[in-house]
């Protein structure tokens, strides 16, 4: 961070290793698009290295009579594979590879790079690290605030940084312990009426969702924005830039297309963004936020039921209203607190709380979903 | 369910309407080498998304509803430098429209490479712009949206976003502290942009940008090797000069400047949520005009 022009004023900061490899993870768990049951070793020559948000896709051409096949292995995304040292020249055009790993559930000529190794030399490229990888930032100290004593949601003055690395991938009602992987995949799916309290319907439809290993997210297929909840589950995190002045908060987002949520502080009724009303509900909903004490507690109503409000695809209706309560606790934590109140999909209100931490001196990452959509 | 199709309803009526204040206004068809044609181009492209607002906003793109008032001055921060945003104790506001195409008025005199010509060319008659795939536009892209773009201000983090309306409901950030440019910058659609003062102007550098978007409506070419550099002027509260530096050596043999535009102030228009991509169930569909389909990329979802 050569160009920070002010060090950090914050007492402690320390670097934690061993992050790296499997900490950052893109958009969606193995199994929505890889069977884990049908595994292949193919080798072939490359072609074409897609450098894109989410995945990077590795172009090759495997021979084959009459004619060779082009196949596409899946790989990290360009923020994971430069954290673990990887660039897009790691590997040249032309070079032969040898691919392990589980092919497409729906027949279509890709592969998960399970294991990917030039041939030439013997040794794995963008597979685990090269190099030493990049060591995640953390911060210690006390929460920092404004003159007036307010907590600051985001960077202390003249600095630069952002919350990431949710303790939580996936919602579920605080106390319920249930397994379940970084992007809220259940490890067993009879655990599925644990996780809120579902109505009948919506118990159906989450079953549903987890059965097909969450291969219909909206977000996955269609780059759809994570509204609710979920832009806070996110692992390329978010910023706060709040505006006194204009008496507004924006949630500036690393994933979903760096998609921004405004938070309004200005004393309006359920007004929030403009343009929603119920006949145009939204993706972000309306919202309004206050704060209580040293917490920043954010209303927030008429959302739509396009996307999914959690990364493992629980329900909602557009009779969905959150309260969400942010407390920075110290200068590397905020605890995130989230009300569910949805009587369309759920038969009571229920909770669901995690931690995020802070990144300091970073910006956050710039992911687009869109980048390798046509 | 019910909601939903009454949305489209809502929808598909507001952009009749906007598509006829669109046209009748005129105001993106300045000059005949510039300007999106009524009923296509970017807004068209995008469907519901944003014409779901029902604002019509893009009307009066360029016009600015005060224009028979006479105009307050540049409104300035403590420290004398302009606001060129919105003015605290002052309604939000954002600007509109201003950008047509970048060779307006000089098209003959751009320096364009043979091949950036032709380009050019065939992108008047295929306007395969990726901004109507929801892709993120970048720099002077983001002044071309009907609706228009907001310029939020932390001072205190010296830096400056710029979020379009229109585009992937997303932003721009702009750092003006002084830095410089890293080392071996990853390509992006918004590009790695730091800003000056030039006494009341300005001026912000952007390197770093790959070649995913158009730098306006009708497809001036560039390449990864462009810098690109704007000048910014609010020179009263309602007016915003905007200027910009094309530095390419891939696609032009000198560097050029476009004419001075102008984005005017619409006061009280807040930001509003517009996904471009809640109605673009078939991306695949959205390559090109009516007459052809690009499938040359490969697409692996």
């Amino acid at each position: 961070m050569s160009f920070m022009k002010k060090p950090l004023a914050v007492a402690g900061i320390v670097f934690a290793l061993g992050f790296g490899a499997a900490s950052l993870h893109a958009q969606h768990t193995l199994a929505a698009k890889f069977d884990p049951a049908k595994s292949l070793t193919l080798t072939g020559t490359v072609t074409q290295i897609d450098w894109a948000n989410p995945y990077t896709h590795i172009l090759m051409k495997v021979a084959g009579q009459p004619l060779p096949t082009l196949w596409a292995v899946e790989v990290e995304g360009p923020l994971e594979l430069t954290a673990n040292g990887w660039s897009q020249s790691s590997l040249p055009i032309g070079e032969t590879i040898r691919v392990e790993g589980p092919v497409a559930r729906n027949g279509s000529k890709q592969i998960w790079g399970k294991s990917v190794v030039m041939t030439s030399t013997n040794k794995p490229v963008y597979i685990g690290t090269n190099g030493t990888p990049k060591p995640r930032a953390t911060a210690t100290g006390p929460t920092p605030r404004w003159p007036s004593g307010q907590p600051r949601l985001g960077p202390p003055q003249g600095q630069t940084g952002y919350w990431g690395y949710p303790t939580r991938g996936g919602l579920v009602e605080d106390g319920v312990n249930v397994a379940m992987d970084r992007y809220g995949l259940l490890n067993n799916i009879a655990d599925a009426a644990k996780v809120a309290p579902m109505q009948p319907w919506a118990l159906s439809l989450y079953r549903e969702r987890q059965r097909a290993f969450l291969q219909y997210d909206p977000m996955l297929l269609g780059c759809k924005p994570p509204g609710g909840p979920r832009q806070f589950q996110q692992p390329y995190g978010f910023q706060f830039v709040e505006q006194p002045d204009f008496k507004r908060v924006f949630v500036l987002m690393g994933s979903g297309n760096r998609n921004r949520r405004i938070i309004y502080t200005d004393g309006r009724k359920q007004q929030g963004q403009l343009g929603g009303n119920d006949d145009n509900p939204l993706f972000y909903g309306q919202a309004v936020g206050r704060w209580d004490g040293d917490t920043f507690v954010v209303d927030t109503r008429s959302f739509n039921d396009e996307f999914w409000f959690d990364n493992g695809g629980l329900p909602h209706t557009d009779l969905l209203h959150l309260v969400e309560r942010f407390t920075r606790t110290d200068m590397g934590t905020m605890r995130y607190e989230v009300t569910v109140d949805d009587p369309g999909a759920y038969t009571r209100p229920w909770k669901s709380t995690w931690n995020l931490n802070w990144v300091p001196g970073e910006e956050t990452p710039y992911f687009l979903c869109m980048d390798n959509r046509p | 369910m019910k909601t939903r199709s009454t949305n489209r309803a809502v929808a598909t009526t507001a952009f009749v309407a906007f598509a006829l204040v669109f046209a009748a206004t005129g105001a993106f068809a300045q000059d005949d080498d510039g300007g999106v044609p009524a009923g296509r181009g970017a807004a068209a492209g995008q469907g519901r998304g944003g014409a779901g607002q029902g604002r019509g906003g893009g009307g009066r793109g360029g016009q600015g509803r005060g224009a028979a008032a006479p105009a307050a001055p540049t409104p300035r921060w403590p420290d004398g430098k302009p606001i060129l945003g919105s003015v605290p104790g002052q309604p939000v506001g954002g600007w509109g429209a201003g950008v047509t195409t970048l060779p307006q008025g000089q098209l003959d005199k751009i320096p364009f490479q043979p091949w950036a010509r032709a380009v050019y060319d065939i992108r008047q008659i295929d306007q395969f712009e990726p901004h109507t795939r929801c892709k993120a536009s970048g720099v002077s892209r983001q002044f071309s949206t009907p609706y228009g773009t907001e310029f939020v201000e932390a001072p205190d983090l010296q830096r400056m976003y710029i979020m379009d309306n229109g585009g992937p409901n997303s932003y721009r950030i702009i750092y003006l502290d002084g830095r410089s440019f890293p080392e071996n910058i990853p390509p992006t659609n918004y590009g790695y942009s730091i800003g000056h003062w030039e006494k009341d102007t300005l001026v912000v550098e952007t390197r770093g940008l790959n070649e995913k978007f158009w730098l306006d409506t009708r497809g001036t070419p560039h390449t990864a090797q462009l810098k690109f550099t704007e000048r910014f002027t609010r020179s009263d509260m309602n007016t915003l000069h905007y200027q910009a530096t094309i530095d390419d050596p891939g696609a032009y043999t000198a560097p050029w400047t476009t004419t001075d535009f102008t984005l005017r102030w619409r006061p009280g228009e807040e930001l509003f949520e517009y996904i471009c991509q809640q109605a673009n169930q078939g991306p695949t569909l959205m390559i090109g005009s009516q007459e052809e389909v690009d499938n040359t990329r490969f697409f692996v979802p």
